[in-house]
């Protein structure tokens, strides 16, 4: 995911390469999201939220929608 | 030792280089501080892989490319730290070092479509606000099918 001054620069970007815009995020954010994926990461007992675990996760920051569903990511948890 | 715990002990060991050094240990220099071999250690990346804490170098299994948040190569997403400087995987894993680090940082990346200097901070634990946005061009069900894209 890539970092914008603006909705407009964003909007440039996707027309240049013909892709749709996404939902966009907002520093406050992204910086929630940062912490809950990572503020124990240098641990021992530091993983990954799980996808069933980051549905909750995006909608307590407002994240809302498909685009935020991650239930079709299948991986080992733990 | 059973296989999880050495693979926690890989994973700090990873980790601790990354914050220590700002790069990327080797599986050799892994094994070297683990006192194992350089193959249980790319198994291990392997496991570590699995559980998305981890992503090798394309075709060498033995080079670190993410632990994510930290890059084992040069990004436009550069994090000073105190007198170190870090390489970041994207925006969110920007934010994610001073996240992990429980530190102050100071972000210096770009406008992804004017390259326009953009510079954060973070502070007292959270970002000085600053006017930006942030662009998910993947969804999340598909950020690891190509993880170095998303």
């Amino acid at each position: 995911m890539l970092l914008f001054r603006s909705e407009g620069t964003v909007a440039r970007w996707c027309e240049a390469r013909g892709l749709p815009q996404r939902p966009l995020v907002r520093l406050d954010q992204l910086w929630q999201l940062a912490l809950t994926w990572y503020a124990n990461r240098l641990t021992e007992e530091s993983r990954r939220p799980a996808p069933d675990e980051m549905a909750g996760i995006f909608a307590a920051i407002g994240l809302h929608g498909g685009f935020w569903d991650p239930k079709a990511d299948h991986w080992r948890r733990g | 030792m059973d296989h999880d715990s050495f693979e926690t002990r890989v994973k700090l060991a990873i980790y601790g280089a990354f914050a220590g050094a700002g790069r990327a240990p080797t599986s050799r220099d892994v094994a070297a501080a683990l006192g194992a071999t350089a193959d249980a250690v790319e198994a291990a990346f392997d496991a570590l892989h699995a559980r998305r804490l981890l992503v090798t170098e394309p075709g060498d299994r033995s080079r670190i490319r993410m632990a994510p948040p930290f890059s084992g190569i040069a990004t436009p997403f550069r994090v000073a730290v105190g007198d170190r400087t870090y390489d970041a995987n994207c925006a969110w894993d920007a934010l994610g070092i001073p996240a992990a680090l429980h530190a102050d940082a100071v972000i210096h990346a770009s406008d992804g479509h004017s390259g326009e200097p953009i510079t954060l901070v973070v502070r007292d634990g959270a970002p000085v606000p600053e006017p930006c946005v942030i662009h998910f061009a993947v969804p999340a069900a598909h950020w690891w099918d190509d993880i170095i894209h998303t």
